[in-house]
């Protein structure tokens, strides 16, 4: 077969050149405008003379240690010892639910993908509600100590509780991860062995382990650079113990006015996180191509667990369920208790719909009739609306102008660069877009403290998911349908309406509603950037958090999981209404 | 009168690749004409070009009178004013709406009425027995009831091109038999001129009234299938086309004719014979071939690989030196894999060819 694009006249596909030459600029200047000038900024402030002594501090000098090294140190560490253990609980889990006759794996599998979805400060807020000590106030006690349980420092706070945090949000990656390349290696691949006589471990080591290994290997690479880029989760449980990581010193240099020093350690994290996120890359394609020589893997042959079933599906569950309900569930329930972590405490829908009480929080009033958290949420919703629609415009300039160019060199181009930001840490990109936007640009004036630079960070974050729901939608839809449409005599605009936008659609709003999620719940990336007069839920909680209100902080991290699961909800059910078609 | 279409120096390139090379193709009024080739041989560009879905490199093509594409001026017709429908090889239904909308749609397009769009997908759908289907949507029928929804759909606006590429490929063999007569009854009762591509010779010598063999981007040779079948005009309509194809085997003429030192019986070296073209191919059909158990003076030793029993004979297959022959012979008894048969070929080859496959003879 021919290539079948380049139509005359086609919409997405074509051959005016001189629309493609401008859709390819357009596409371009956005991504030099969204991702490539502010992170080259980032390389400019260094290259300053304050940014050089910046460097020469961090590195050398009499701050060295303290700035740098024992934060590396800790970043590091937490970023094995997460690595790790993800690998080795997603894969468990992955082999469980693919390869074993495990009881209700059905529910197990779906549960243990979910726990990516919620945000680490919401798992991070939980922990403290259990494991935390009285260091904070006595009323910062949790659960554990209210029972008389001695809680040890080092559960309650640091390194320890940030690994496991991490892994218990990061660990569904690699369990998705390690699970789709298992049952591509399909049961087909091992019953062959089979059939050949190769007896269980023999199989395990030359069919499964040599097939699942790069996929293991990326999902660990992909952990790692997460954890080392994660600055919620250390903000919360390390900085009230003076717990330190790359990010949190980032943040704290940036907010206390030596950005230069902040830059350098943003630069140290970008370049470690996109090295193995670029290893995780490289790896996952190389896994997929391994991948695609089975397609339909009948589903016999379980491994049998004999006497281990149950036991092991308990465990399955009780970690699905403490990763994924748990700590929902504990955030509820402090933000109705008078005493966060105790669990006797009286209830109480204070910190909801309460009239502010001085004795109580500094006389804070409950989160539903607070305005400053009704300010709060309109700004997120608006934030997070824009933003998705933001990314979905942005996105649709450059799948159009990937489409146009069709394989040749500036498309790929275009799309390498677009993925770009998956390599930089949320709290970097903020840093980047505070660093150029947050100062005037030429005639636009600076955009610090105006939603505008929320919504640009944003759109620079959220960019490789946008584009890829629009390449994909694009990819979904078969030229011929658009052919067939042109042969009945419609032009490009009626085509465009008739046929490829209800065709595209679901795919879109997915992407928007992905973006719209990932803004309501982010914290690394805005934290740098909103203002007082401009404040967002998930800041709002971090803040609360860190004053000790606690039940506030969790009521706020409640209502932000829950408008992301309407969200949710809501786009689903908004699929299922545009796509009638799939119904019979 | 008028021809359909008149294709002049056609040409379409990809980058440094010529998908079609300097076309030149007039189809008559009512043709059923089949594109017929191997997988890559330009047939889907050319109908492709013809629907206006493809600009021209260069060359022209008229529909009518109409000039709809010129490669020198860059002037084209878009698809929908060139009066043509098109059945795609993966039918291209809309997935988002019913069978009836799908039939509708074109219609509604091109201006008609409510009343006459009804009128209209209640014809086509009664003529296709699609009547029971019309309200739902194509993911819901079967293979062949989404080929019939295509058929139904590319023909109600009553054009007076129809263009089908590869249309029967994604259909189960006993279909594709129900539906060739069923696209030559529509071809009928349409009287649209058919413009058809594919890769299956069966389809075509069933089909057509006119064939057009393509490959690497030319034709080799077009006319009706008897005339095609009858006088090869190159190597390759001689392999490709026949069922099984005839035989096409490499011979020396000097310094008499021999194949791979074979000596060949009568050998027909005639004067003004290329025999500077050498080594020739000489095309014999399978029922001309002569299969002997023993050796013989001008028998090509052999090995045989199958039998497959036809209602008055065996159809043999041997392999040797030489390729492989297809043999019909009357009776040939039970053979194994690689058992010894020599080849006798007749005195006189149905035909010759040069190494580049031109016909001298």
């Amino acid at each position: 077969m021919m290539p079948t694009t380049g139509a005359p006249g086609g919409l997405l596909a074509g051959h005016p050149s001189r629309t493609t030459a401008a859709l390819t600029g357009a596409a371009f200047a956005l991504v030099a405008l969204l991702v490539l000038v502010p992170l080259a900024n980032i390389a400019v402030e260094l290259a300053s003379t304050d940014g050089a002594q910046a460097l020469g501090d961090v590195f050398a000098g009499r701050i060295a240690r303290n700035m740098l090294w024992v934060p590396l140190v800790n970043t590091f560490t937490i970023g094995f010892a997460v690595a790790l253990a993800c690998v080795v609980l997603g894969g468990v889990m992955a082999w469980l639910v693919t390869m074993t006759d495990l009881p209700l794996r059905r529910p197990i599998g779906v549960l243990a993908a979910l726990p990516f979805m919620i945000p680490t400060f919401a798992v991070a807020l939980s922990w403290t509600v259990v494991f935390g000590d009285d260091r904070l106030g006595p009323a910062a006690a949790g659960m554990l100590m209210q029972l008389g349980v001695d809680v040890p420092g080092w559960l309650a706070w640091g390194g320890i509780p940030v690994t496991v945090v991490l892994i218990a949000h990061l660990y569904s990656i690699a369990y998705l991860m390690i699970a789709a390349a298992l049952v591509l290696v399909g049961r087909d691949l091992t019953a062959a062995a089979e059939i050949a006589g190769a007896p269980r471990n023999r199989i395990l080591r030359a069919i499964v382990f040599p097939v699942v290994t790069p996929s293991v290997v990326a999902a660990g690479a992909l952990c790692f650079a997460e954890a080392v880029s994660s600055f919620s989760a250390p903000a919360i449980l390390g900085l009230p113990v003076r717990f330190h990581t790359l990010a949190t010193r980032a943040y704290g240099a940036i907010e206390t006015g030596s950005p230069e020093r902040g830059y350098v350690l943003i630069a140290v994290m970008i370049v470690t996180a996109a090295l193995f996120l670029a290893l995780a890359a490289a790896l996952q394609r190389r896994g997929q191509s391994f991948a695609t020589v089975g397609g339909q893997g009948s589903r016999r042959g379980r491994m049998p667990l004999g006497r281990w079933r149950w036991p092991l599906a308990l465990a399955a569950l009780v970690v699905v369920v403490a990763t994924t309900v748990l700590p929902a569930l504990v955030l509820l329930l402090s933000s109705f208790s008078s005493q966060s972590g105790n669990p006797f405490a009286s209830l109480t829908t204070h910190y909801w719909i309460g009239a502010s009480d001085p004795a109580i929080a500094q006389g804070q009033e409950g989160v539903l009739r607070n305005p400053q958290l009704i300010r709060a949420t309109v700004v997120t919703l608006g934030v997070g609306l824009a933003t998705g629609a933001a990314a979905l415009l942005a996105a649709l300039v450059i799948g159009l102008a990937i489409g146009r160019l069709r394989g040749r060199f500036p498309a790929g181009l275009l799309q390498q660069l677009s993925f770009l930001p998956l390599l930089i840490p949320g709290l970097a990109i903020g840093a980047a877009c505070i660093g150029f936007y947050g100062a005037p640009v030429g005639p636009l004036p600076a955009l610090y403290g105006t939603p505008a630079i929320l919504v640009i960070a944003g759109v620079a974050a959220t960019l490789p998911f946008a584009v890829q729901s629009v390449v994909s939608a694009r990819a979904q839809i078969a030229p011929e349908l658009e052919d067939s449409a042109r042969i009945a005599g419609a032009g490009p605009p009626r085509v465009l309406a008739a046929i490829t936008l209800p065709l595209a659609l679901p795919k879109l709003i997915a992407g928007f509603v992905l973006v719209f999620v990932k803004m309501v719940r982010d914290l690394d990336l805005v934290i740098l950037l909103y203002t007082p007069q401009l404040p967002l839920l998930t800041v709002v909680a971090f803040r609360y958090a860190s004053d000790g209100f606690a039940q506030f902080a969790h009521a706020v991290t409640v209502v932000i999981l829950l408008v992301s699961v309407l969200a949710h909800l809501a786009a689903s059910g908004f699929g299922r209404a545009t796509q009638p078609w799939l119904r019979d | 009168m008028e021809p359909a279409l008149r294709l002049t120096g056609l040409t379409k390139r990809y980058g440094d690749q010529t998908a079609l090379d300097g076309i030149d193709l007039t189809i008559a009024r009512g043709a059923f004409c089949v594109l017929l080739g191997p997988s890559g041989c330009g047939k889907s560009t050319l109908l492709r070009l013809l629907a206006g879905l493809e600009r021209p490199c260069a060359g022209r093509i008229h529909l009518g009178a109409t000039c709809v594409a010129d490669g020198a001026t860059g002037a084209l017709v878009p698809p929908g004013r060139r009066d043509l429908g098109m059945v795609f090889q993966g039918y291209a239904l809309w997935p988002h709406k019913t069978v009836a909308d799908n039939i509708g749609w074109p219609l509604e397009v091109a201006g008609l009425g409510r009343n006459d769009r009804r009128a209209r997908v209640g014809a086509v759908a009664s003529m296709l027995e699609i009547e029971p289907y019309l309200a739902r949507y194509p993911a819901a029928l079967s293979g062949g009831q989404q080929q019939r929804v295509a058929i139904a759909r590319c023909i109600a606006p009553r054009p007076s091109l129809l263009l089908f590429d590869e249309p029967l490929s994604n259909l189960d063999a006993q279909l594709r038999v129900e539906m060739r007569s069923e696209l030559l009854r529509v071809h009928r009762e349409t009287g649209a001129t058919v413009v058809y591509v594919t890769h299956d010779q069966v389809e075509a010598l069933t089909m057509a009234s006119r064939i057009v063999v393509m490959n690497r981007g030319r034709i080799e040779q077009s006319g009706a299938p008897r005339e095609i079948l009858a006088a090869p005009r190159t190597a390759f309509v001689a392999g490709f086309l026949g069922n099984p194809p005839a035989n096409l085997v490499t011979a020396d003429p000097l310094p008499a004719w021999h194949v791979d030192g074979v000596p060949l019986k009568a050998p027909p070296v005639r004067d003004g014979l290329a025999v500077e073209a050498a080594p020739l191919r000489l095309m014999v059909r399978p029922e001309r071939v002569v299969l002997h158990r023993e050796p013989g003076r001008h028998r090509l030793p052999g090995r045989f690989i199958e039998a497959l029993p036809l209602g008055g004979g065996q159809l043999v297959g041997v392999t040797g030196p030489f390729g492989r022959i297809t043999a019909i012979v009357p009776d040939w008894p039970a053979g194994r894999y690689g058992d010894p048969v020599h080849v006798e070929l007749p005195p006189e080859p149905d035909a010759v060819f040069t190494r580049n496959g031109e016909r001298i003879a």
